[in-house]
């Protein structure tokens, strides 16, 4: 069942800058969807329904204003009050009167004072205070994200939202960030990371991989064995995918294909050495 | 050796054919054939295209076809049903000689064997041979080995 736009702003104890704010959009637009005085625009139906934690079903596209409201007087009408928009950025302090001034006023320099037609910079009153950006609802990819990480880590959501006081879907993005963030902790230090295995050739000599990093490291004597019958013996250099350089004894480098070796293992002298 | 390492070997004894030359030079092979024969690791290919292939490399006929019925994957379960029963295995290499015992690890490009002289690393296209040969069971049932599957190549568990 729709809902006038100001009723659901209420149930959520929201104040029309607020519910600008969260949804981007101007606090005037906003007075007028409030006030019936136009049909809420369908691209900004999703925006106040994330805002408000409501479907967008929920939000009646043309309301009626509250009873007994007077009628909406445009805010851009009123000359006196001005209505600051959400895209602005937050007030900074109080600005200061120019320090300058009376000494240019003092000292006759004429091109001290404006000149006739140039940009004349108002001094600006004390500004109010504005109340904090409150952080925006959890984007959709954040939420399914944790409902992904929740499942893949055997968790209750339940237990979740009972631990986060709130559920899921009525997060903030700041929340959700923080959550995600423990969750794939989590995911990383109990090791469960299911991903698929690329099809490349590094991938796939995993096992081999480890096997002559350890001789390298070890800086072992290796005996390796080639398919035309001769033998090679050396201590691994560096080695890839295809190939194994080997620092031989009298100091020179071989690479070998791999597709020329038959086999490979530690020298006899080798391995009578302790590690 | 399967096939497919073989004809890799016989490449690259003569300079580094590219494949796409051979396919060139064997118009009448069905396309893409060579490549699968290549990369594939069940067995692909029959007596026609072996015999060309043969013509080809100027190889002997029996010397490529009787490696169809020693693929790539029937090594991966030959090791894997090893593994499992932790039972020896031999290896008949290339070089003539052979290697015997359990299979310390193993991935795509070569098996580790414990041997009573200590370990051995093998180039598994270095394989020629092996036994004992998975049995029938575990021939039935290709998704035992991991790694294999044309795709989808994991690894062994840790």
């Amino acid at each position: 069942m729709a809902e006038n736009l100001w009723a659901l702003r209420e149930q959520k104890r929201m104040s029309v800058a607020t519910l600008a704010t969260r949804a981007g959009l101007p606090i005037g637009l906003i007075m007028e969807y409030e006030a019936g005085q136009r049909s809420v625009d369908p691209r900004h139906l999703s925006r106040l329904a994330r805002a408000l934690y409501v479907e967008e079903t929920e939000i009646r596209l043309r309301g009626e204003p509250r009873p007994g409201s007077p009628p909406l007087e445009h805010p851009f009408d009123r000359p006196e009050q001005t209505v600051r928009g959400p895209a602005r950025p937050p007030a900074g302090p109080p600005a200061r009167p120019p320090a300058r001034a009376p000494e240019r006023e003092a000292s006759g320099d004429a091109h001290a004072m404006p000149e006739q037609g140039s940009r004349v910079r108002m001094a600006r009153g004390p500004r109010t205070a504005v109340e904090p950006k409150p952080p925006a609802p959890a984007r959709p990819s954040q939420l399914t994200h944790l409902n992904d990480l929740i499942f893949r880590l055997g968790l209750n959501r339940d237990t979740v939202e009972a631990e986060m006081g709130k559920p899921l879907a009525e997060m903030n993005r700041l929340e959700a960030s923080s959550l995600l963030a423990r969750f794939q902790t989590q995911m990383r230090s109990a090791a469960i990371v299911d991903r698929h295995r690329a099809y490349l050739p590094e991938a796939v000599d995993q096992y081999e991989m480890h096997y002559l990093t350890g001789l390298r490291d070890q800086q072992a004597q290796v005996r390796f064995e080639l398919f035309d019958g001769r033998s090679v013996d050396g201590k691994i250099l560096g080695f890839g995918p295809y190939q194994i350089t080997v620092v031989q004894d009298d100091g020179s480098e071989l690479t070998l294909n791999k597709l020329a070796l038959v086999s490979y293992r530690r020298a006899a002298s080798d391995e009578e050495q302790p590690s | 050796m399967s096939l497919g390492d073989r004809l890799r070997l016989l490449r690259a004894q003569r300079g580094g054919v590219p494949p796409v030359e051979i396919e060139d030079a064997l118009p009448e092979l069905s396309k893409g054939l060579y490549r699968s024969i290549e990369q594939r690791y069940r067995a692909i290919g029959d007596d026609e295209s072996i015999a060309m292939l043969a013509s080809y490399f100027d190889v002997p006929f029996d010397d490529l076809r009787w490696r169809l019925d020693w693929p790539r994957k029937a090594l991966s379960r030959a090791l894997v049903h090893a593994v499992k029963h932790d039972q020896p295995i031999t290896l008949e290499l290339w070089t003539g000689h052979s290697v015997t015992g359990n299979v310390a690890w193993w991935d795509l490009g070569a098996a580790a064997i414990e041997t009573d002289g200590g370990e051995v690393v093998v180039q598994r296209h270095a394989i020629e041979r092996w036994d004992p040969r998975a049995p029938e069971v575990a021939e039935a049932a290709d998704e035992e080995v991991e790694g294999e599957s044309d795709g989808d190549l994991g690894l062994p568990a840790d």
